[in-house]
């Protein structure tokens, strides 16, 4: 009787404990995951959680409709764009609302947007906006002033009746502005400071395979007529980073190469040297639900060489290193929380990760998990090379995932450069990078068989004296044999 | 002994169209010799899976399995000596089963020779280097078509073309034989099956 009223209590504390102790860490509504060396997708602990939805209604200034874009700069201001009501929505660093852009003055007239689908914020605090249906890009000051318009461009390489629609729009350190358009096949638009068009960048090459010849060359006039064409696919979005390279995200399914980072000079430079190719999914189904490659809405540069590509197809996010290896990859569709419904661009508040949703007319922040942020600042340290660090950092990533291939790649880069080639090889094996471990392997062999090579010979000539001796005296035994059976002896 | 397991093996890979002459005529070709190589070249390709440097051994671990490489050794090498046969019986060819077997066989050993040592080799080597070890297979396993193809012209006594005809029509019969194979495999399942829900149909009736 006592034992069981013992045993009763200890029932109803520990079902109490359960609801006063909060959950560890709530479990995030989507898998996270890379591809290992194999091309299978292997799990990680996720890299972000997603910490609070913000929406028009927890903001106090009514819904958003239809918001298209998102920028944060370095100090942290957010800028909505708001896209269905026409108005840029300000928010302060505590993610309140500081003020609200809704029309500016255009030569003592009220002017308004209708339907700006891009949105950017200079380093001189400069507001440019893509005013899609005006078919201009407005620039604004910080207080909300006009700066300048730009509109109808004009120029030899241009058609007569072209129209200009921009749709993204980013702007380097010299007030280059680069205009992604919509229905401009050619390149991403680049206008100076006089807002004057300057011509294309990041041209893409449009290469027919040879089916696609031998296909064209039997097919009829009708047919070819109904074939697609074979024009280039248009960008989707455009970032830039500190330096001022312009990174590119295209919807080109076909492409292994959807995203581009262009030099001044308009060269695709993004370094692939992951195992994968740079396209986000590299195993997806190809027909059905959730089929074909992931198609980029949105790309983002978050320092330390990282960048992180919206998958507006799958809803998913993807985040490289400066080399072109996958780091994480997590998010997804749905209703949850973290899981999105129409993403349209993703953004950076601090050490956070800000996601703008259209179709459920919020922004979800993630908050980087231990993980995350430890890979992150690792990428980030041997990013600068600070290898010692990232060595450091990277061990403790280890310690929360074994299998993570990039880690043992960072690790055995730095012993690389310390000359501990043994163990240098053990990690490279460990991150199944065939070519750093050769490298290793290469100054092993060498040290070792510098450092044997007095052992190796003497063991040879040993061996060459022996054989030598063993040789003479079977003659000489042979002979003496011989000379006795003759009766010499 | 070492007459047959070595010497004149190893005789018959540098000197085919002798050794493959004396293997017939001669009668100095052994069964059991042959299926040892066989054997041999299945134990180095397990080896070479397992134990090959790690810049040239581009198998995932997951997936090895020893079975698989004797099942996927064994059939095939059974499948063209059952083909090569039944092709050869048709065009005139003198060759006993048995002969092609030992044929098949001892073509096999350039294999053998070339795969263990690279195994070990490989295991020494840089990425520049790993060139040799491609190369060294390529030429094990030309050499092992050359001494098979010289194999089974002495074994039938056929001209160097007839001998690539009948090899051409070997291949088409493997392929056939694996798709009647199929076949039979899968019609069987069925029938298997039919008489299994039949019978639990009855039992379950009761």
């Amino acid at each position: 009787m006592h034992i069981k009223r013992v045993l009763l209590l200890v029932a109803i504390v520990s079902l109490m404990a359960s609801f006063v102790i909060p959950r560890a860490s709530a479990a995030a509504p989507y898998e996270a995951y890379n591809y290992d060396y194999y091309g299978d997708s292997a799990p990680l602990p996720a890299p972000y959680l997603p910490d609070v939805a913000i929406t028009g209604k927890s903001l106090g200034i009514g819904d958003f409709k239809d918001p298209n874009d998102l920028f944060v700069t370095p100090e942290s201001t957010t800028y909505i764009l708001d896209s269905g009501n026409a108005r840029i929505v300000v928010l302060d660093k505590d993610l309140k609302v500081e003020r609200v852009i809704k029309t500016f003055k255009n030569n003592g007239k009220e002017d308004g947007f209708s339907a700006p689908e891009g949105l950017f914020v200079s380093d001189k605090h400069e507001l440019y906006v893509a005013d899609t249906e005006n078919g201009r890009v407005v620039v604004l000051s910080d207080k909300g002033d006009l700066i300048r318009i730009i509109s109808n461009p004009k120029s030899d390489i241009l058609p007569a009746d072209f129209k200009f629609v921009p749709l993204k729009v980013t702007v380097d350190q010299a007030d280059r502005v680069f205009v992604v358009a919509r229905g401009v096949f050619e390149g991403i638009m680049q206008f100076d400071d006089k807002n004057t068009f300057m011509g294309y960048v990041g041209t893409i090459n449009v290469a027919p395979s040879i089916w696609d010849r031998l296909w064209k060359s039997l097919s009829t006039k009708a047919q070819k007529a109904q074939m697609q064409l074979f024009i280039p696919t248009e960008f989707s979005n455009v970032d830039i980073d500190r330096k001022g390279f312009v990174y590119a995200t295209a919807i080109d399914i076909s492409s292994d190469t959807p995203i581009k980072r262009l030099n001044p000079s308009g060269d695709d430079v993004l370094k692939r040297l992951g195992y994968w190719a740079v396209r986000g999914d590299v195993r997806f189904r190809m027909f059905g639900n959730n089929s074909g490659p992931s198609m980029f809405t949105d790309i983002k540069v978050i320092g330390g060489g990282m960048y992180v590509a919206l998958d507006s197809n799958r809803a998913r996010l993807f985040t490289y290193n400066d080399e072109g290896d996958l780091l994480y990859a997590f998010g997804g569709r749905g209703n949850q929380l973290g899981v999105f419904n129409t993403p349209v661009a993703v953004e950076q508040i601090g050490d956070k990760l800000a996601v703008l949703d259209r179709g459920k007319n919020n922004i979800v922040v993630f908050r980087t998990t231990k993980f995350g942020s430890l890979v992150r600042q690792a990428t980030t340290e041997h990013y600068n090379g600070n290898d010692d660090v990232a060595v450091k950092l990277w061990g403790d990533v280890l310690r929360l995932n074994t299998n993570y291939e990039i880690a043992y790649l960072g690790i055995g880069k730095s012993l690389l450069m310390q000359k501990d080639n043994k163990k240098a090889m053990e990690y490279f094996k460990l991150g199944m990078s065939r070519k750093n471990y050769s490298v290793a392997y290469k100054r092993y062999r060498r040290d070792e068989l510098k450092e044997q090579f007095g052992t190796f010979m003497t063991i040879v000539f040993t061996l060459i004296i022996a054989f030598i001796l063993y040789r003479i005296t079977r003659i000489v035994l042979r002979r003496r044999a011989v000379k006795r059976e003759a009766g010499l002896s | 002994m070492k007459q047959d397991f070595l010497k004149f093996p190893l005789h018959l890979i540098v000197r085919p169209f002798d050794g493959f002459w004396d293997m017939k005529y001669e009668g100095k070709g052994k069964m059991k010799v042959s299926l040892l190589i066989l054997l041999a070249v299945i134990l180095t390709t397990i080896l070479q899976k397992q134990f090959a440097g790690f810049l040239v051994n581009m198998v995932d671990p997951r997936s090895l399995n020893s079975l698989d490489d004797l099942e996927f050794t064994i059939l095939p090498f059974l499948l063209f000596c059952v083909a090569n046969w039944s092709i050869t019986t048709l065009m005139e060819g003198e060759g006993k089963f048995k002969e092609i077997v030992m044929a098949t066989g001892y073509a096999l050993l350039p294999i053998v020779l070339i795969n263990l040592p690279m195994t070990l080799i490989s295991r020494f080597m840089t990425q520049e280097e790993t060139a040799f070890y491609y190369l060294l297979n390529s030429i094990a396993t030309v050499w092992f078509v050359i001494l098979l193809f010289v194999g089974i012209m002495t074994v039938h006594q056929y001209t160097p073309a007839k001998t690539v005809l009948t090899m051409a029509l070997t291949v088409i019969a493997m392929g056939f034989v694996v798709f009647i194979a199929t076949l039979a495999f899968s019609l069987g399942s069925q029938i298997y099956w039919f008489i299994y829900d039949v019978y639990r149909e009855i039992i379950f009736r009761t």
